[in-house]
């Protein structure tokens, strides 16, 4: 005789059978249990929140992001629900890389992405561990600044000097607002250092790049940042008109007929003195 | 004198109507503004804040200058259409201001004036002007005449003197324009908020205090 589990087994079969052999109409408790597996392990919220980030952050290559996304989301605990409910579960230095991943999702120009990740970030930053009270002291925030600039390639001289600027104590709490100015002022410095890098080789096409030239431009620049002011709208205008090709153009001609100096301007000397023009606008920390 | 606000006497909208205002069902279409100045004066401007008015009439009262007994009333602004549509509410609360150059006659010794508001569409249950002010002073004004730098764009002839070594000026200025941006991104940013800081260069030091 055989077995009872045999038994059920063979009924099964059979049973599948008279419904006849086509596999199209399936069982009706495994589709269940299909949609009870992707709410089971998170799937579905892991899902849209990946879709979510991607069209908040339309990168040129949606399948390396998400990649990119997934790889990241893979061994750490936070198998798919926010980071910000997540983080608290991590030491400080895997908070300090996720959150640092997520300031790099969106560049600072995509205002709504970049803002979410701001605050995903603050977030993922402020949870406290079990014992510690959630806030942001200084010394993470400080560790995030010196961070960002780090990868961001930036020498260290002037790093040091924009963490002057705008790093906090170690024992002092970094309210959101003070948290936004430092990191958006890290990505703009990186990226007015690359556009300072750029201009350098438009300057120095035949590698003759004249000190009294860049000079000029710098000067002109620097001009033109004193010049325009908030509250008074009509300064941009003439800041414009200073930095349009034809002053510009004017100004560098009057330039090469000043006194020769046969000095070129080396590439660092030229991201230094550009670096500071934009170091002398960044309002201390109080 | 241009520059301030004239002193004048704006007297409460008068509606015309006929029969008797309370009783009558029908809405005024016309109301009527008296403006009267001490002294008489120069309008150069008239700018009011639209309230649902389509069309505006100004009507000003001259004191000869010749005969100073002799008044006479000209009008100078004739059926300004302040709505492009009475009935929609396009352009219907817009800040209007009226220049010598829009009126149609001269304004000079101007005792006083009359402001007839239209308004044909029954839609709306009241219209006015707000905030009228003859010849307003210069807090919103733009600037008169061009700054320096207007003036100073350079000439085309200095232009293609210059000289032929000179980086490409077009593919400069883009660059410099972008890290001008990049700054003023940079400024945008930057709150009120502070991380309460009360000391000035470390003078809450411990050490220093306890010396203290």
């Amino acid at each position: 005789m055989a077995p009872d589990w045999l038994h059920t087994g063979i009924a099964m079969a059979d049973r599948r059978r008279a419904a006849g052999s086509s596999p199209v109409p399936r069982p009706p408790q495994r589709q269940t249990s299909g949609a009870d597996f992707l709410v089971q392990a998170g799937v579905r919220t892991m899902m849209r929140e990946a879709v979510l980030k991607l069209v908040e952050t339309r990168p040129e290559d949606p399948v390396a992001f998400l990649a990119d996304y997934f790889g990241r989301l893979g061994p750490g605990p936070a198998g798919g629900a926010a980071a910000a409910d997540l983080c608290p579960q991590l030491p400080g230095q895997l908070r300090l890389g996720r959150a640092l991943w997520y300031l790099k999702l969106a560049h600072h120009s995509q205002r709504t992405a970049f803002n979410n990740n701001l605050t995903v970030a603050y977030d993922c930053l402020s949870a406290g561990g079990k014992k510690k009270k959630p806030g942001l002291n200084g010394k993470l925030y400080t560790d995030l600044l010196t961070k960002i600039c780090h990868e961001g390639d930036l020498p260290k001289e002037i790093s040091s000097a924009l963490l002057k600027k705008i790093q906090c104590r170690d024992h002092e709490a970094v309210p959101f607002d003070v948290f936004r100015y430092g990191v958006v002022t890290c990505f703009v410095m990186m990226e007015f250092r690359s556009k300072a890098d750029t201009l350098f080789n438009i300057l120095d096409e035949d590698s003759q790049s004249d000190q009294r030239v860049c000079q000029t431009v710098l000067d002109t620049l620097k001009e033109a940042l004193v010049a325009s002011d908030l509250s008074v709208p009509a300064s941009y205008l003439e800041a414009g008109s200073k930095l349009g090709p034809d002053c510009l153009a004017v100004a560098m001609d009057r330039a090469l007929l000043g006194k020769k100096t046969g000095v070129p301007m080396s590439r660092n000397e030229f991201l230094k003195e550009a670096c500071s023009l934009f170091l002398d606008k960044v309002k201390p920390m109080h | 004198m241009a520059q301030d606000s004239a002193p004048c006497t704006i007297r409460a909208p008068v509606p015309l109507q006929l029969g008797d205002g309370k009783s009558e069902l029908g809405r005024p279409g016309v109301y009527v503004i008296d403006v009267t100045f001490p002294k008489p004066l120069i309008v150069n401007e008239i700018s009011f804040k639209n309230f649902y008015t389509a069309f505006l009439t100004v009507r000003i009262q001259q004191r000869s200058s010749t005969h100073p007994r002799n008044k006479r009333w000209r009008t100078c602004v004739r059926d300004l259409q302040l709505m492009p549509n009475p009935h929609t509410e396009d352009s219907a609360q817009e800040y209007v201001s009226l220049h010598e150059n829009q009126m149609l006659c001269a304004t000079d010794h101007v005792i006083s004036m009359r402001l007839f508001l239209r308004q044909p569409s029954p839609v709306w249950t009241t219209f006015s002007i707000e905030d009228l002010q003859i010849n307003p002073n210069g807090r919103q004004r733009p600037q008169k005449g061009f700054s320096w730098w207007l003036n100073h764009l350079p000439p085309k002839e200095q232009l293609r003197s210059l000289s032929k070594s000179l980086p490409n000026p077009e593919r400069v200025s883009s660059e410099v324009q972008q890290m001008w941006v990049l700054t003023e991104v940079m400024r945008s940013n930057q709150s009120s908020a502070s991380v309460g800081r009360f000391d000035v260069d470390g003078c809450y030091d411990m050490n220093l205090l306890s010396y203290t």
